[in-house]
């Protein structure tokens, strides 16, 4: 074998704990490893997983059938408000941390992050946030204007109680998270790159958490700018968005979109990276057209600023502006389309194994195109101007969300399962967690284009008994009960799997990247004490090849 | 789509079918490559060799560019054309033939120049370019009538506005589409397109003050109206009540529904409204009186005869 | 650092875009514009300004192994910007008791928000130029002063655009 490279220790002097060593509680509440951060995040994303996935539950029941009295109307508003900020924030947020603070440092070949304290910080932020938006339920009513929250509605005048300040400081706090941990992240892969891993190598997972970092910092200072203003208004009595003390309802609409697009892409971005890889692994092949898939990443985190009115085309900006925001929304769908077939053409010619990983990111392709061409629906104006605000946008943002997003965090959980825990996930229960998951997806979200279509608007806590209305909805009940139980399943069989499921060695997959070389799974404490030199994109790939050959040269 | 009613409606719903069209084809290529794929190059029993290691191709690359690219290009033209077919100009220079303001939860419709104010149900005539303003009075609406074409918010502190074609008589339905609190589900729309002769007639009819009352119960009603506090919301024209917090009531049961869609108008309903307002409609501003339930009955028959 | 410059400039960024919009949206009253008084404030500025060529012969001295130097003009740095803080504090009061407030007014509103943002981050660098200040005294260099007067070059930055837009433009504007 060449000469090896010793990758240097973290700066923060080891605990001497090892992840196998049980210290309990303070082990975590204590910790600065990444490894045992990332799952502290991926936890508590389950976590609220549960909670939003509970909330949209009782909000499926109560509009199973038309004119129904199951929930009160101000429960069920700050039900769909809660339901919204919770999936976003606290569920896909932490999810995307948690795969990318964990695997980040293992697929440069580092072996921590470039500031270990304050990622713990990050995590704990993150985690406070979402304490501080649940305590409003105890502490006189959740917020109930919607994740939205638009303005004069969510002034003082309009809602009393204090939800929405726990909404705004809530969300301030776990913005603070999300900052820290993505300057945390940036600097980890400009500075910790084993080196021969030039920045045109990384792995794709890497490199979009890269790209995804910078929208971060640049998109979640519009909301805390607009979160401010709200609390000044609300708290100090100042007029920004109180139209009778003279403040506009439309700038909350900005500043908010003006974070609101970017964070989609923000989730979306990292499911790519993830999805990249699966494709790899499981086709047998490298990534078709690295380049378009990488630099089309970096052209949606610059388009995504220049398209935030697209959510404000019933507003009255005027055919111009409107026409500009049209323009640039189709424009960023085509670095998206580029990657779907990039995707698809690594699957062709490949030798495809259909583990559950795999399926997750199968039905992704089909889902997110779904969802990506009903996006294209709005970017035509007078499309919108029918379809904004009915449930063809709610169809239209799960598909994406939940067809787009949670594909891409399933299928690295499948993926990354026995890297994390050192134990597979039974082939057979996620197979049935992966059907039953996607019947119940595309029962619940499909039928809702139609009632968009048909005139169903969104955010109603129940609907009169049009035609087809109680059908449909009847239909959408009956997917997310189905959803519900495939949720159950999974939380099963993550603890089933965790702790006696088959054990997993290092590289069970015969993967191509970095994480997959660490001696056991999990990794030990410290990931790496030497690794060869690298110099190709699938870096782990050829450190294998390259031993085989030399093997047999032997 | 809903059958498009007016001009705006159809020219939408047509850039609707042309945009299902092509997005179905492009829906339906992704299926069929990736069921193909998946078929085809699926592992083979016992192979565990690598796949084709293809890196890319660049002109397989800027095709899949250019081939949405220039899909899109049309769909932006045509965006250009019907957003301008379907909004001429966003400040108009004529004064409007409706406004309508969103209040928390109901729709007030004022006929300018005609002495006109309704609630809930608007009149429309049918086969001219109406143009709508629309105002709020509170939080942030919007007007959604599916079959009439697009939907426009109503948005506190500025003006905007609408244009309509309406080229079928008939009873449209719609509904407030942008959430503005505990009822926003409630905030249903009626619009009820005549013939222009009808309309003229039914605008004429509505100019007048309100009926007189009846019988004995029905005035005691009308004394109950305007004293006990009703008419500090509510106003009725040609009574002392000129309350405009509330929905006009000067011909509310010619009305089809109560409560914007709620409720059909009948007494028994405006009796229970009265009577228990907050169990029917919770969230909305309407106080629960508490009146004596003779009370409740005279001012109930009062309003049902205030066609 | 840098990154941290990068999200804080547009959080700055979104504060001055919604005060311009606050000004054509709804429009500043004349007479309270008329009340800013941009002659102390011009004063206030260039102390600030200054304070950032003092912050930056400071670096100097530690590059050069000066630590006298170091000490010496990180205190002085220090006062520069308390007293545009004590400048901004006697703006404030002059203002509020001319009836202009955070609640009273959409320029109030815009005006407190906008330069108290500013003034919070000024004060946050005084605290950590406070202790790196401590931390030079007690080692003799600080090797973290470049970081941190990244960081106060840029609260002066953005001071400079803070300062065209609330004082210097309605001078010329009709707004």
């Amino acid at each position: 074998m060449g000469a090896t490279i010793k990758i240097p220790d973290p700066a923060s002097p080891f605990p001497g704990l090892g992840v196998e060593n049980e210290q309990g509680l303070l082990q975590w509440l204590a910790a600065v490893d990444h490894k045992l951060i990332g799952i502290m995040y991926l936890v508590m994303s389950l976590i609220f997983l549960l909670l939003g996935g509970v909330l949209a539950l009782l909000m499926r029941i109560q509009l199973a059938v038309p004119m129904n009295h199951f929930l009160p109307p101000e429960t069920y508003d700050q039900f769909f408000t809660m339901h919204g900020t919770t999936m976003i924030f606290f569920v896909a947020m932490p999810a995307i941390f948690g795969f990318a603070v964990y695997f980040v440092p293992l697929m440069i070949g580092a072996n921590e992050m470039a500031f270990p304290r304050l990622n713990a910080f990050g995590f704990w932020m993150t985690f406070l946030g979402g304490v501080l938006l649940y305590f409003s339920f105890v502490a006189g009513g959740a917020p109930d204007a919607g994740w939205f929250n638009y303005a004069p509605l969510n002034e003082r005048n309009y809602s009393f109680h204090s939800g929405i300040d726990y909404y705004a400081m809530g969300l301030l706090v776990s913005g603070i998270g999300s900052v820290v941990t993505s300057i945390n992240l940036i600097v980890t892969v400009l500075h910790y790159r084993i080196p021969g891993m030039r920045m045109n190598k990384l792995p794709l997972f890497v490199w979009m958490v890269f790209v995804n970092s910078f929208l971060v910092l640049a998109a979640f200072p519009s909301l805390n700018a607009a979160l401010a203003l709200l609390l000044l208004d609300r708290q100090l009595n100042a007029h920004f968005f109180n139209t009778v003390g003279g403040g506009s309802a439309l700038l909350w609409q900005h500043l908010f979109w003006i974070f609101g697009h970017p964070e989609v892409y923000i989730l979306i971005l990292p499911s790519f990276g993830i999805l990249s890889e699966v494709f790899q692994v499981f086709s047998r092949k490298p990534i078709f057209g690295y380049a378009f898939v990488a630099a089309s990443s970096v052209a949606i985190a610059l388009l995504a600023f220049g398209v935030w009115a697209h959510h404000m085309f019933a507003v009255g900006l005027g055919n111009t502006v409107n026409s500009f925001f049209s323009a640039s929304s189709m424009l960023i769908g085509i670095p998206t389309g580029v990657k779907i077939f990039n995707w698809l053409a690594t699957m062709h010619g490949g030798k495809i194994r259909f583990a559950t990983p795999m399926l997750f990111a199968i039905a992704f392709l089909i889902e997110f195109t779904i969802g990506g061409l009903s996006g294209i629906a709005f970017s035509i104006v007078p499309i919108d101007w029918q379809l904004t605000d009915t449930y063809y946008v709610v169809a239209h943002l799960h598909y994406v969300f939940i067809g787009g997003t949670v594909s891409g965090l399933f299928a690295g959980l499948f993926y990354w399962f026995p890297k994390m825990t050192g134990r597979m996930i039974d082939e057979r229960g996620g197979k049935w967690f992966f059907w039953l998951w996607t019947i119940g997806f595309n029962l619940t979200f499909l039928v809702q284009h139609m009632l968009g279509m048909i005139g169903m608007p969104r955010r109603v806590y129940t609907y009169p008994n049009l035609p087809w209305y109680g059908t449909l909805n009847f239909i959408s009940t009956a997917g997310a009960i189905l959803m519900s139980v495939a949720g159950l399943l999974l939380v099963y069989l993550i603890w089933k799997c965790g702790r006696a499921g088959r054990t997993a060695g290092a590289d069970p997959w015969n993967a191509y990247t970095l994480e997959w070389a660490t001696k056991t799974s999990p990794p030990p404490m410290k990931n790496f004490e030497e690794l060869p030199p690298v110099s190709d994109r699938r870096a782990w790939w050829e450190i294998k090849q390259k031993t085989n050959h030399d093997d047999n040269r032997k | 789509m809903e059958d498009p009613a007016s001009f705006q409606a159809d020219r939408i719903n047509r850039l609707f079918n042309h945009f299902n069209i092509a997005a179905g084809a492009m829906l339906l290529l992704v299926i069929v490559l990736t069921l193909w794929f998946v078929i085809r190059y699926r592992r083979p029993e016992g192979d565990d060799s690598e796949g084709s290691q293809n890196e890319g191709n660049r002109r397989l690359e800027i095709l899949m560019i250019g081939v949405p690219g220039l899909l899109l290009a049309w769909f932006f033209y045509e965006t250009f054309t019907v957003s301008a077919a379907v909004m001429p100009s966003a400040s108009p220079q004529r004064p409007p033939d409706v406004i309508i303001t969103g209040h928390q939860f109901w729709w007030e419709v004022d006929y300018p120049g005609k002495q006109v104010i309704t609630a809930n149900e608007v009149h429309l005539p049918v086969g001219r370019q109406l143009l709508m303003e629309m105002r709020s009075a509170d939080v942030i609406h919007d007007w959604w009538v599916p079959q009439l074409g697009n939907k426009m918010d109503l948005i506190p502190g500025n003006k905007n506005y609408l244009w309509l074609t309406i080229r079928k008589a008939g009873n449209y339905v719609g509904a407030c589409s942008e959430f503005c609190g505990a009822q926003h589900a409630w905030m249903r729309i009626r619009v009820i397109a005549q013939d222009p002769a009808d309309f003229n007639r039914w605008l004429d009819s509505n100019a007048t003050a309100a009926m007189p009352p009846g019988d004995d119960l029905a005035r005691e009603g009308k004394v109950l109206f305007e004293t006990r506090s009703c008419a500090g919301c509510h106003g009725i024209k040609g009574t002392s009540a000129i309350g405009t917090a509330g929905p006009d009531l000067t011909h509310v049961a010619s009305r089809g529904t109560l409560l914007t869609g709620m409720l059909a108008t009948n007494e028994q309903n405006l009796g229970d409204w009265i009577d228990h307002p907050q169990r029917i409609k919770e969230g909305a501003y309407m106080p629960a009186f508490r009146f004596p339930p003779d009370s409740v009955k005279a001012i109930a028959h009062y309003l049902a005869q205030l066609k | 650092m840098q990154l941290v410059i990068f999200t804080e400039a547009f959080f700055f960024l979104c504060l001055i875009m919604s005060f311009i919009y606050m000004a054509y949206h709804t429009g500043f009253e004349r007479r309270e514009l008329s009340r800013l008084d941009i002659r102390s404030a011009g004063v206030y500025t260039a102390v600030l300004i200054a304070s950032s060529f003092t912050l930056h012969l400071a670096e100097r001295g530690y590059t050069r192994g000066k630590p006298g130097v170091l000490k010496g003009w990180l205190i002085v740095t220090i006062v520069l910007g308390a007293v545009f803080l004590a400048g901004q504090g006697t703006e404030y009061v002059r203002l509020i008791r001319d009836d202009i407030t955070l609640n009273g007014s959409v320029f109030g509103a815009s005006f407190f928000t906008l330069t108290g943002f500013h003034g919070l981050h000024v004060l946050v660098g005084l605290v950590i130029l406070g202790i790196v200040t401590g931390l030079a005294f007690l080692r003799d260099r600080e090797s973290a002063i470049g970081t941190v007067a990244m960081y106060w070059h840029f609260v002066d930055v953005v001071w400079i655009f803070v300062f065209t837009v609330v004082y210097v433009l309605p001078q010329f504007s009709s707004v």
